[in-house]
């Protein structure tokens, strides 16, 4: 460690200002703060300071999203070795091989699921940084600022949003409309106003919904088709207090297909429930947004529907299918995003709630409700907030004039 | 108070937002007040206060007493200095001071005979005995000033016009690491109480309450203690959970009373008028012991020291001088105040004065420096703790972008700068010197607005004067031109003889002058003028009720602006009247 330290060092003069890679700067100050704390300071009027700083929140954050991204990656082997064992043959890809060179196909092993998901997800995670955190140097280097960790979080929430037979090419153009688009050309971390993560996935839903949509991709085995939860309820709803052949036990444990990071409501729970007790993620937009969905299915189901299923499903199984979890813990709670004021919280909450349930019910093109209801959401998150203040600036007038 | 009163109310009310930073108070409360030999020499700004800065009354050369005035204050809100030892005035001249600016600014400089001798005092034990009126005189001769740290000049505050119920005694020192108002609560407690009732008297209040932090248990019991010899009005000690910034006025009044200071407004307004209890105490000095503000009770606190103590220093105590005494030769930082509002010390030659309630010497360990600011995620940490209940990031983005008015929509002004949301922000972004930043800003633009009103007075004044004399000037060529033409006539007629022509040169003088006169004043165009002058007075008023309303110290010069207007707009209907007048007779 000491001598990576000193080689860190010793290099260092080289990015400096008249250094011979001067303008490789970003990169350097990039590798050596997430290896060691920055050296620069800031003099600022408080000379204390709380504990918590935006290094450690970005990487608590991606942390967190390690239990989901672990059981997605067993769930991932777990269904394809199911598919497998029920009579389909694995593929010959280049993943194939190397999942053949240490692990089988047995659906009850951990280790051979786990290997399985591995070689699926790590693969477009690693495209998906490189090509995100090619994006983020780039632009660090033309505007002449440091690469923020902000990235960490994007790359890993952007992956596990992903089916897992997205093919490498769709995920790096994913990414890289994300990071430019969403981000980037706004002016960085802290001035995008839609979650570039969900910016990137939604590109992808509607330029490319061959490959992000319908029967086929979700389970990672060639010629395998089925449809997820959210359609299965679509077509027939509950019954028996059964989707298809899905248990709501199964769902919240999630043992069922959807994208990589999505399906299980235990795993996202747990890492959710860490970042609401540090308060790094809003328990306020949480609330909200768990409360909007309640209130708009109990709406739905008092309603109620002769043709479409989805008017009764109950809003406990709203929670567990589909990515609501994830994008209520994970993508809601983007600050930068989300609105900032504390009511106007419940209302951006509320809002994706309510959204949410209404795309999956009423609007028959959309499985998948959450994922736009957050990007719409964050395009009135100024709105509330400036409602809120406005509303806050009237209630103290009456108070003073009464 | 006997058995039969009914319990005082001790209700408080919880600060709204803020912050608990580690206390590390416990390093300098220790011990007793600690007292230092006398400094070689004496360094006294002759600005320690707000406000107009004192005029000096003595001259290099000049021997000095122990408590003699040296400069007097100069203008309503100012504060008078005096020598904290009797000496020899060395020079007068500017030296470094304890300001943000790093400025130098004018200095007395005293150098100690050592005697310590002092001026002819007459101590007033009785001072129940004396008028309103004597005690506001030796006050206001006191050079106190607010103790807590803003430095406002007492004696303005107690001679107030509004109507004033309660007095609020300020005991909270809720700033990490300072422990001056503790130990002065606890030793001299008796004194507080006396300066609380001299200034009770003063205003004319109903009650007092006393606010202390719960983090301070002896100095509660011993204001308790002495508050059973108290006598004066009512006064109640009310103590409240221990957070970041309760210490503030408008945030202490709110806790103690339930009541919010209105933005833009003084605790005046409500009736209340704030102290600090070390005021409190130079108060009772003054009055009982006819003693002036010459020395305060600093902390001395920080790592850096072997042993964090507080200590009674004579105001204008070099700062080095101080700390080389307590064995410290080199300190790489010396914060002046505490660690949220306290301000980096530029030289280390500067002088303790009236507001140093503490002086920290951190290592580098115990508060690091802050890594360099990240981009701000919108976390909205610092809105939570905000105790103004602002929105520090979007003041934050306005100060960026120098969005004055957009940083006015936020009520930047109702800014206490306490440094909460520096304190939590993660990207750690120096959120105060932003909001500094934008309010200089804001006091610069409105200042040159007040300056380019004036400038427009003066230019349209000039204009009006320049139009004045080229009409005059224009009406005697006219005549003068007339007569010429006459002359001319005649002379055509052939009549030259020299009498004649004297005579119609007289003549055509007096036609000239007539003719001005005849010509009359232009209806028309004084009416237009008064018009004209009444929209500039509307549109002055204006601009002076929104400076009144955003900047009320600006607010003078608008003042001047508008009563210009009105006056010429007096003058400009005087003019039309006595014109429509003329041409009716």
């Amino acid at each position: 460690m000491n001598a990576l330290k000193n080689f860190m060092h010793k290099i260092e003069p080289n990015f400096m200002p008249g250094g011979k890679h001067e303008k490789w700067y970003a990169l350097f100050e990039a590798v050596d703060t997430i290896l060691y704390s920055p050296k620069d300071t800031t003099y600022s009027t408080s000379h204390v300071r709380d504990g918590i700083d935006l290094k450690r929140l970005m990487i608590t954050v991606w942390l967190m999203t390690f239990p989901a991204m672990f059981f997605g990656m067993w769930n991932i082997g777990y269904q394809a070795n199911m598919a497998i064992a029920g009579g389909l043959e694995m593929g010959t890809g280049w993943r194939e091989t190397m999942i053949a060179l240490f692990a089988g196909n047995n659906p009850a092993s951990l280790w051979d699921n786990f290997w399985y998901g591995f070689w699926h997800f790590m693969p477009l995670y690693a495209v998906v940084f490189a090509v995100g955190g090619f994006w983020e140097v780039l632009f660090a280097i033309v505007r002449k600022h440091e690469v923020n960790e902000g990235f960490f979080v994007t790359s890993v929430l952007f992956t596990l949003i992903l089916p897992a037979t997205t093919p490498l090419w769709i995920a790096a153009l994913g990414i890289s409309f994300g990071v430019v688009f969403a981000k980037e050309i706004f002016g960085g971390t802290g001035k995008n106003f839609l979650n570039p993560a969900l910016s990137g996935r939604a590109f992808l839903y509607f330029a490319y919904p061959a490959y992000l949509s319908g029967d086929a991709v979700w389970t990672a085995v060639d010629g395998f088709s089925g449809a997820t939860a959210l359609s299965v309820a679509f077509d027939q709803g509950v019954i028996n207090g059964m989707i298809g052949d899905i248990s709501w036990m199964q769902a919240f444990l999630g043992v069922i297909q959807g994208s990589m990071g999505e399906t299980s409501t235990l795993a996202i729970m747990l890492g959710g429930a860490v970042l609401l007790l540090m308060g790094i993620a809003s328990w306020r937009i949480v609330l909200g947004v768990f409360l909007g969905m309640v209130a708009a299915s109990l709406l739905f189901n008092v309603i109620g529907s002769d043709t479409n299923p989805m008017f009764a499903l109950p809003w406990y199984w709203h929670l567990v299918i589909g990515g609501f979890a994830f994008g209520m813990f994970f993508m809601a709670t983007d600050p930068v995003s989300a609105s900032m004021t504390n009511m106007g919280k419940y209302y951006f909450g509320a809002l994706i709630g309510v959204m949410t349930v209404l795309i999956r019910v009423v609007n028959p093109a959309f499985p998948e409700g959450i994922m736009l209801a957050i990007l719409f959401a964050n395009l009135f998150a100024p709105l509330i907030d400036y409602s809120v203040v406005r509303a806050n600036i009237k209630r103290r007038l009456a108070r003073v004039s009464a | 108070m006997n058995a039969f009163s009914p319990a005082p109310n001790t209700q408080v009310w919880p600060l709204i937002g803020g912050v608990e930073p580690k206390e590390n108070k416990q390093q300098s409360n220790g011990l007793s007040i600690g007292y230092l030999p006398l400094p070689p020499f004496l360094v006294l700004p002759v600005n320690q206060h707000i406000g107009v800065a004192a005029e000096p009354l003595v001259a290099v050369g000049d021997q000095v007493l122990k408590g003699q005035l040296i400069a007097s204050s100069s203008g309503k809100i100012s504060a008078c200095l005096h020598a904290p030892t009797s000496g020899k005035v060395v020079a007068i001249e500017p030296r470094p001071v304890p300001h943000a600016s790093g400025l130098d600014s004018l200095a007395i400089i005293i150098e100690p005979d050592q005697q310590d001798q002092w001026r002819e005092q007459e101590p007033w034990p009785n001072w129940q005995q004396r008028s309103s009126e004597e005690l506001l005189a030796r006050l206001s001769e006191s050079g106190i000033v607010g103790l807590g740290g803003a430095g406002f000049p007492t004696a303005s505050k107690l001679s107030i016009d509004q109507q004033i119920h309660t007095l609020v005694v300020n005991g909270t020192e809720c700033e990490p690491y300072i422990t001056a108002d503790d130990l002065i609560m606890r030793e001299r407690a008796a004194q507080i109480l006396a300066g609380v009732a001299i200034m009770a008297k003063l205003l004319q209040v109903k009650q007092v309450l006393i606010g202390i932090e719960d983090n301070k248990p002896e100095a509660i019991a011993a204001m308790r203690a002495a508050l059973e010899h108290y006598q004066g009005p009512e006064a109640v000690i009310k103590t409240f959970p221990t957070k970041y910034p309760s210490g503030g006025e408008k945030q202490l009044i709110w806790i103690l009373t339930g009541q919010e200071v209105p933005s833009g407004r003084l605790p005046a307004d409500l009736g209340m008028v704030c102290v600090n209890v070390g005021t409190a105490a130079a108060v009772q000095q003054c009055i009982v012991d006819d003693h002036p503000l010459i020395s305060r009770i600093t902390t001395l606190t920080g790592q850096v020291l072997a042993q964090p103590r507080n200590y009674e220093l004579l105001i204008g105590t070099p700062i080095v001088w101080l700390l080389a005494q307590l064995g410290v030769t080199q300190a790489e930082r010396i914060i002046m105040g505490g660690p949220m509002m306290g301000e980096p010390l530029a030289n280390p030659q500067s002088p303790v004065v009236k507001t140093c309630n503490c002086l920290l010497l951190p290592t580098q360990q115990e508060l690091p420096l802050p890594p360099s600011a990240s981009p701000c995620i919108r976390c909205g940490f610092c809105d939570d703790v905000c105790p103004a209940s602002l929105l520090p990031q979007q003041l934050y983005y306005h100060a960026r972008s120098r969005n004055l008015e957009g940083l006015a929509q936020q009520h930047l002004f109702d800014c206490i700068e306490c440094g909460a949301c520096a304190y939590v922000c993660p990207s750690s972004i120096p959120l105060v010197q932003y909001y500094r930043y934008g309010k200089g800003e804001i006091r610069q633009e409105q200042q040159q607005q007040a300056k380019s009103e004036r400038a427009k007075v003066r230019f349209e004044n000039r204009q009006a004067r320049l139009a004045q004399e080229s009409a005059e000037k224009e009406a005697k060529r006219k005549a003068r031109a007339e007569a010429a033409a006459k002359a001319q006539a005649a002379k055509a007629a052939g009549d030259n003889s020299a009498i004649d022509q004297v005579i119609k040169a007289a003549q055509a003088k007096s036609a000239a002058a007539a003719a001005t006169k005849a010509e009359g004043p232009d209806l028309e165009a004084l009416k237009s003028a008064v018009e004209q002058a009444k929209n500039k007075l509307m549109m002055a008023e204006e601009r002076l009720a929104k400076a009144e309303q955003e900047m009320p110290e600006n607010a003078a010069a608008f003042r001047t602006a508008r009563d210009k207007f009105a006056e010429k707009l007096a003058k400009a209907e005087a003019n039309w009247q006595k014109a429509q007048q003329e041409t009716k007779t």
